[in-house]
């Protein structure tokens, strides 16, 4: 058990006790949740919900406990025991951050987000969360401004019956700065479509950009934002 | 002018400071409430004189139809303050369920309005059911952990609690060393302060 969660969450591969190839180092859960969760925060708008990956972790979570647990109870060295359990909440901080992250966005935006192709990018409890979180303010706004405005400017998305769109609707910023990071060497990219704004990734560079352009790039995993 | 009372509702608003609301401004919400009223009748009034004079309303551009546009206008810019108004003053209330736990805290629930109070229990409940379903509590580790355990000061008479690995006395005023994640809860509601080694 001990050495299924040792590979699991990589415990100890950092001090360098263990010789773990590099690629495959950044490959266990735990690398892959920390990138989940890095990409989380720094990304204005909610990202693809890695079900897989929270459903492993959440297992090697459970394992780990029953680890910690019984080496509580045979009396194995209390270092030993308490190194495994900082190891198991540091996990357990990033999950729940991570998961943490994505209801506050979902509390932000869940009119954008129900209304675009984001939606499909909600966990199964995340959409119910969300369809909630609509519910709870369109009640509390009708209740509080719209029942008492005059007819036709009572809606909650458009701001009076001649509006075409909605446009009341509050959505993240995709405009914002963030800083990325690319693995490899992807060559020439191109920013804007007129061709002028090119950037050259190269290999563990740091781009200050626009989120908007390197999407696609964050979205297939190619760069990551730190 | 119109719009000033509004406008001068998001000013008070925003003069406070970040995550803290003041008490709900129901006077001069009600005030802006008769305001837009107004302007929706003198709206009427101008399009019922348009219509009466045997103009077309879609294409006629004299003075009543830029008065109408006027009021249409100063209307949908009061709406848009009173829903920034409501809509921010909401997301403070609901940020709050991160900070503090389920229970609005007695200082904020003085100054929130009913339907303010409503919605954060809706929201509190929503939040909670997805946790439930997650099987994770995630109101807790807000603060990456550095150490599985803190040293923490009781601020008053807890008693005698059950922990996940001791059942300590929290007395007023005694220091515990305890885990992070049984202190981080009393600590969120302001019972125990963390003592910085």
């Amino acid at each position: 058990m001990a050495s299924g969660s040792e590979e699991g969450f990589g415990f100890g591969s950092g001090s360098g006790d263990v010789d773990v190839d590099p690629s495959i180092a950044m490959t266990t859960d735990v690398e892959l949740l920390k990138r989940a969760w890095r990409n989380e925060k720094a990304a204005p708008e909610i990202l693809q919900f890695e079900s897989n990956l929270v459903q492993r972790s959440k297992e090697q979570i459970q394992l780990m406990e029953e680890t910690v647990e019984e080496y509580d109870g045979n009396g194995t060295d209390p270092l030993t025991v308490s190194l495994y359990q900082m190891d198991l909440d540091r996990t357990q901080f990033l999950l729940r951050s991570y998961l943490r992250i994505r209801l506050q966005k979902i509390e932000k935006y869940p009119t954008h987000i129900s209304k675009t192709d984001t939606w499909s990018r909600l966990s199964e409890q995340e959409q119910k969360f969300a369809k909630r979180c609509m519910d709870d303010m369109e009640k509390h706004l009708t209740q509080s401004v719209l029942s008492r405005l005059p007819y036709g400017y009572q809606s909650i998305l458009k701001q009076s019956i001649s509006s075409e769109e909605d446009d009341m609707v509050p959505e993240p910023q995709l405009d914002t700065f963030v800083f990325c990071k690319s693995k490899v060497s992807l060559g020439a990219y191109q920013l804007d479509e007129s061709g002028e704004d090119i950037v050259d990734f190269v290999a563990n560079d740091l781009y200050v950009l626009r989120y908007k352009p390197v999407k696609p790039l964050i979205e297939n995993g190619q760069i990551d934002i730190v | 002018m119109y719009g000033r009372r509004a406008s001068q509702l998001l000013k008070d608003f925003s003069a406070n400071e970040p995550g803290q609301i003041s008490a709900f401004d129901t006077e001069n919400f009600d005030q802006v409430i008769k305001e837009c009223d107004a302007h929706h009748l003198e709206l009427q009034a101008l399009m019922r004189k348009i219509q009466e004079e045997g103009l077309d309303i879609q294409t006629t551009r004299n003075a009543d139809h830029y008065g109408a546009v006027i009021h249409h206008l100063a209307l949908i810019r009061n709406k848009r303050c009173l829903m920034a108004y409501v809509y921010n003053r909401a997301e403070i209330i609901q940020s709050l369920r991160w900070k503090v736990g389920p229970v609005l805290p007695e200082e904020v629930q003085e100054k929130a309005s009913y339907s303010e109070e409503e919605y954060f229990k809706n929201h509190s409940a929503a939040l909670e059911s997805y946790m439930s379903e997650v099987e994770l509590d995630l109101t807790v580790d807000m603060v990456p952990p550095k150490d599985p355990y803190t040293k923490v000061r009781v601020l008053d008479d807890i008693g005698d609690v059950f922990l996940s690995d001791q059942s300590p006395n929290l007395a007023r005023h005694s220091i515990h060393f305890l885990r992070r994640t049984d202190a981080e809860q009393f600590i969120s509601q302001g019972l125990m302060e963390e003592l910085s080694s």
